[in-house]
């Protein structure tokens, strides 16, 4: 082969791959420019419309931060978010179904609601859902799928874009350090704690999804196989794999609170009854609830929030916008901001709300990166590290068969 | 004989009661249908299309169904009967006491305490960590942590009796008052007792009997009430499980979507054990006039005094303290910053939640206020055509069908509000018209026209006709007379009933969640949702707001007519 | 024998009529005259015991030796009739007049008072009937009766006639005067209308005088 052919022979191969990469960068804009074309054109039509922000109102923190976000949004890009304070998300998804029965496929009364778990599956089920759309969302480049992977997989349910990640929930215990100095590392000493305390200790009863959630993570310790409880749940082994529950539930509730004739609502009415000194322990999914309470004259500084030590369950929760919208774009504007790295870093803040960001560290800028660092943690919060494992959600198919388990065996 | 010219002007009345009727037949009867059809399993838009009985059956085999029938039955007819008890006693034994005069007082604002804020004061006092136990602690009691006692939200729905019966007296004292002032109490008594019977006696044997069918339907839709409340029971009743009506509200707000069928066939199980109540006291009360008749004369002038009086009167006191004593609580609370057990009092005060309650209830006062000043308007315009109907009726020697009428005026409050607002929601979507504010006033007014109807209709027709023949005379056109001499003359009355009218509107719950769609929080649905758990703090400020929105239109419809008539002697009543 | 002694009633510390004294005998029916507003409806409240509040009586009232103030209306023995019959609604006839009768009497003769006085109001047979069916002048017959059946050591008549039509009134008053008669207790009326009066002390409530 002569000298000259082989020069040419690479010369060509690099032409070759400097075209290839020309392509590829010009495909990349392409699509980006397509996308921010799409984004722009999004962004447009959002322009002027309000929005009904249909989220859960029993917090004043949060909705206060709804607040603050919404006035950004407004400000920013004209979009006008009503929020619809709400106790019960079922209600908001009785009132879409209402809709749907009625054929109005246009003008639904809801624009954006604030959603998760078997909700969401209820909801994709019956094809009430606009999407695809997260993928649309500029922010939605930042959110961490690697190692959160509660934002691609909803209690098991694949999420295929038809809801937006907004935070992170991992289910936390508190305790009255004033009134008892030790506090379970696992259900089994739970069962220990509430016969030395007699009545100080209560879980909010079934279909409440704190109660669920305190059931589903009593079961994940308790359960000596956990392979079925990600699977859908099947008849023929629902009472073996449920057995270790049933027998602590019927230890404990003779040494529960009212013992276990009564149960609370959730956990903003058990804050209530911690503070009261009715009962020494109660539990939360917002890690930074403890501190917030604390600065807000909710509870006494002697509150401090633990975990168990096998881990504790955590999920993601989502905003999702419903299929008769006429405001999509505008719910589509809120639910990326809400994903921005500024509004998730406001959201993260303790003295704000605390919730846990949905982003990837690794996918911010340095700034970004550096502020979410930065932040500090409330007297009554745990450290990342000290939060321990978080155990992934069971299949949501369990969820109602154990509500409906837990409602035969104990409504007398 | 002279025949009674009626001009077309007048004939023009005839519109209001078809107007009042259409309003409330079309959206109850269409909405039990709605409901009736669902709970057999049809609602097309998650896919049941069959028609079965499928969610009767599924109802009945609910885990705690029995024991949620219980707690319903209990605390709903139980309510109902010691209500009224309560109100023969106190007539019966404490009538014109000096208690008795202290209820009379008290009995307007009573009356305009919503019952949301009220059973939410009940529980700031009479649970464990409640008032009624800081004062005892720990110096009676020895208690530095709450008791585990169950004395709210027990599971037997005694806490929710108690609360319904707190509510409901001061209602049956005041329809009775209106019933027995067209009896002559006076005359019967001294009738009665120069016969030689004590007082209490004669209201036994001659008073009660004549009242009772006089408050037959105002007694019944207190049982109707009582066996299908949601709100008062969401805050004090009992949890696991909870009663009917809380269940249903559960399933119709359930994620599950199969459980609207079972909501709809529970809906319409709470109408049926309303009818079967009432039926079955119909028939106790027919049963009961015929064996009493014996009773009635057999000369039993005698009875022992001495503890009926205690417990009438003990009785009062607790209607009365109970109502200020939650009102005390309330505004404690209101005012807190951090209050622990057992303190008596809050260990540091704080304005910071009524400045953060006024701010975030400025949407929601809005809305409250907009909506109670239209639908009691609205309530008291269509009430008046229909009186002003019912004159011209009369004038022309027309019967007026009042007692087929009494019960029309009553069937928004017979049936349960849970068997049919679901319904009507379906329907309102079918034509894009719920979340839109006219249906939400149009909802209300459902319930405000019962309730301005029975509080205007007596005195409207007590109203001396001959001012207006007078007034004819002097002056020929009946549009001038009307509103010269008979409004100024009604105005107190009907400021009052407007008063009532308003009320009514700011305490509604479901029909404002409902048809609502959620677009429109009242200061009501605020403080139910926040009830369940929040932060006390708060949601004692939203309760005083609940409560003083009403209150302040009371006042202004006492002192107007004062002020209006500050020269006139004789309209100062 | 009714008497009363030295009666004033006042009102916000103002007397309504000069001291009254009067001696009523066993079948005797004694009346009070005056112009309306002086007093008479009240004085027969304070009489048989059912004084309001805002009054405040002076002096006594003796029915057969005995003082009555002291005891509360219905244990006085003392009957009233009144301008409207007032006969309960709610119960027939038969059912008004029994519940005059004392407690102590059997079915027997529960029945036969009550037919005797059916017999004498020339009302046989109406036993079972609703009041509301009756005329007015059958009403006032047997709601005079009613109060007899009670067996009063005194009857107070507060207006009595004056409800009803001209033509039955000469008529109740024959009937009324003489029932109370043959009852032999004292009878003490008010009227504004002298012709109401029987024949007997009547007294002007204004003046004191006969």
């Amino acid at each position: 082969m002569c000298p000259g052919k082989r020069v040419y022979h690479q010369q060509g191969k690099m032409m070759r791959m400097l075209l290839k990469t020309l392509f590829l960068i010009a495909l990349f804009l392409g699509s980006v420019t397509a996308q921010a074309d799409e984004w722009d054109a999004i962004k447009e039509k959002a322009r002027g419309q309000m929005i009904y922000f249909n989220a859960w109102g029993g917090s004043d923190v949060i909705n206060d931060y709804i607040r603050w976000a919404a006035n950004v949004v407004e400000a920013r890009y004209g979009v006008m978010v009503k929020h619809v304070k709400i106790t019960d998300i079922g209600d908001v998804i009785s009132r879409i179904l209402a809709e749907k029965s009625a054929g109005r496929k246009t003008g639904g009364s809801v624009d954006l609601m604030w959603i998760n778990g078997e909700n969401f599956k209820a909801m994709k089920k019956h094809g009430l859902l606009f999407g695809p759309f997260s993928q649309k969302l500029p922010n939605y480049r930042f959110v961490d799928t690697v190692n959160k992977p509660t934002v691609l997989f909803d209690f098991t349910t694949p999420v295929e874009h038809m809801e937006a990640p907004w935070g992170m929930a991992q289910l936390v215990f508190m305790v009255d350090t004033n009134r008892v100095n030790w506090h379970p590392a696992d259900m089994k000493q739970l069962l220990l704690f509430a016969k030395k305390f007699p009545g100080r200790v209560t879980y909010p009863a079934p279909p409440s999804f704190y109660g669920t959630t305190f059931i589903k993570q009593a079961l994940l310790e308790l359960a000596t196989d956990k392979t079925p409880l990600y699977q859908p749940v099947a008849e023929g082994n629902f009472d073996q794999v449920t057995a270790p529950l049933w027998a602590f539930l019927d230890a404990l509730h003779p040494f529960m609170w009212r013992k276990g004739n009564t149960f609370t609502s959730g956990a903003p009415e058990m804050k209530q009854l911690l503070d009261d000194g009715e009962i020494y322990i109660s539990l939360s999914f917002n890690p930074n609830d403890a501190s917030n309470a604390i600065a807000n004259g909710e509870l006494p500084d002697s509150i401090r929030t633990y975990v168990h030590k096998g881990g504790t369950i955590g999920n993601t929760h989502f905003v999702a916008i419903p299929f008769n919208s006429d405001a999509k774009e505008g719910a589509m504007v809120f639910a990326d901001f809400l994903m921005s790295p500024e509004a998730q870093l406001q959201k993260a803040k303790p003295a704000i709300w605390g919730d846990p960001t949905v982003l990837a560290m690794d996918k911010l800028n340095p700034g970004d990166r550096k502020a979410f660092e930065a932040l500090p943690l409330g007297i009554a919060t745990l450290s990342a590290s000290e939060l321990g494992q978080v155990l992934l959600e069971p299949d949501a198919s369990w969820v109602d068969a154990l509500e409906k388990a837990w409602q035969k065996r104990y409504h007398r | 004989m002279q025949r009674v010219i009626s001009s077309k002007k007048a004939r023009r009345l005839g519109l209001f009661p078809v107007i009042t009727l259409a309003c409330f037949l079309s959206a109850i009867v269409s909405g039990l249908i709605s409901t009736w059809v669902q709970s057999l399993g049809y609602l097309p838009s998650i896919g049941a299309t069959r028609i079965s009985w499928d969610p009767w059956i599924r109802l009945f085999s609910q885990p705690g169904f029995g024991s949620s029938l219980k707690t319903t039955l209990v605390s709903g007819i139980g309510a109902a009967l010691l209500a009224l008890a309560s109100t023969f006693l106190l007539f019966a034994v404490s009538y014109h006491n000096r208690f008795w005069k202290m209820l009379n007082q008290a009995l307007a604002p009573l009356l305009a305490i919503p019952h949301a804020a009220f059973a939410i004061g009940f529980l700031f006092l009479a649970s464990p960590s409640g008032w009624f136990l800081r004062l005892l602690s720990p110096g009676l009691t020895g208690f530095d942590v709450p008791p585990d006692w169950s004395m709210v939200k027990d599971t037997a729905g005694l806490s929710l009796m108690l609360v319904l019966v707190l509510k409901e007296v001061p209602f049956l004292v005041l329809m009775s008052l209106s019933a027995l002032s067209r009896i002559d109490v006076a005359g019967s008594l001294a009738v009665g007792r120069s016969l030689g019977y004590q007082a209490v006696q004669v209201w036994g044997r001659i008073l009660l009997p004549q009242l009772y069918p006089k408050i037959r339907l105002a007694f019944f839709a207190v049982l109707a009430y009582s066996l299908s409340v949601v709100d008062i029971a969401l805050i004090v009743g009992p949890t696991a499980p909870p009663t009917l009506a809380t269940q249903v509200f559960r399933w119709f707000n359930d994620p599950d979507l199969e459980h609207r069928l079972l909501g709809s066939a529970g809906a319409t199980l709470i109408l049926l054990l309303v009818v079967g109540s009432i039926g079955l006291l119909v028939i106790l009360e027919i049963g009961a006039a015929r064996l009493m008749r014996g009773w009635l004369v057999n000369g039993q002038r005698r009875f022992p005094m001495f503890l009926p009086a205690v417990i009438s009167n003990f009785f009062i006191l607790v209607v009365v303290g109970f109502s200020l004593l939650a009102l005390l609580v309330l505004v404690t609370w209101s005012f807190t910053w951090r209050w622990r057990f057992p303190d008596f009092l809050p260990e540091t005060w704080s304005l910071r939640f009524w400045q953060k309650g006024l701010m975030q209830m400025a949407d929601p006062i809005r809305n409250t206020i907009s909506i109670g000043l239209t639908a009691a308007f609205l309530g008291v315009v269509l009430v008046v055509g229909c009186l002003e109907n019912e004159v011209r009726m009369q004038k022309q020697g027309l019967s007026t069908g009042t007692a087929g009428m009494l019960w029309l005026i009553y069937l928004p409050l017979l049936v349960p509000q849970i068997a049919f607002l679901f319904g009507v929601q379906v329907i309102l979507a079918l034509f894009r018209l719920d979340g839109f504010w006219p249906s939400l006033v149009w909802s209300h007014l459902l319930f405000v026209l019962p309730y301005v109807f029975l509080s205007l209709g007596p005195i409207y027709r007590s109203y001396d006709q001959r001012f207006t023949d007078i007034g004819l005379t002097l002056c020929h056109s009946p549009w001038r007379v009307f509103l010269r001499v008979k409004l100024p003359i009604l105005l107190r009355p009907l400021l009052f009933s407007f008063a009532i009218g308003f009320s009514v509107s700011v305490a509604q719950y479901l029909p404002t969640l409902f048809m609502g769609a959620g677009r429109f929080d009242t200061i009501t649905t605020e403080a139910v949702n926040l009830a369940s758990g929040s932060d006390r703090r708060i949601v004692a400020v939203y309760a005083l707001s609940q409560l003083l929105t009403p209150l302040l239109v009371f006042l202004a419809a006492l002192l107007i007519p004062r002020f209006y008539f500050r020269q006139r002697k004789s309209m100062q009543v | 024998m009714l008497t009363l002694r030295s009666i004033q009633i006042f009102s916000a510390g103002n007397p309504l009529f000069p001291p009254l004294s009067l001696d009523i005998a066993a079948g005797e029916i004694a009346s009070i005259m005056g112009p309306s507003g002086c007093g008479k409806s009240t004085l027969m409240s304070a009489i048989c015991g059912n004084l309001a509040n805002v009054f405040t009586l002076s002096g006594d009232v003796l029915l057969n030796d005995r003082s009555v103030l002291t005891l509360p209306m219905e244990n006085r023995r003392i009957g009233i009739l009144f301008q409207d019959d007032l006969l309960f609604p709610h119960m027939s006839i038969a059912e008004n007049l029994a519940f005059a009768l004392p407690r102590e009497l059997d079915r027997k003769k529960r029945k036969a008072r009550i037919e005797d006085a059916l017999e004498k109001a020339d009302l046989p047979g109406f036993a079972k009937r609703d009041p509301a069916t009756l005329s007015g002048g059958q009403r006032a017959r047997v709601s005079l009766l009613r109060s007899l059946l009670a067996e009063p050591e005194a009857l107070l008549l507060d207006e009595p006639f004056s409800k009803l039509d001209q033509a039955l009134k000469d008529q109740i008053r024959v009937f009324v005067f003489e029932t109370i008669r043959r009852m032999n207790i004292p009878a003490l009326l008010v009227s504004h209308d002298h012709r109401d009066c029987p024949p007997g002390q009547v007294i002007n409530l204004a003046n004191g005088r006969t």
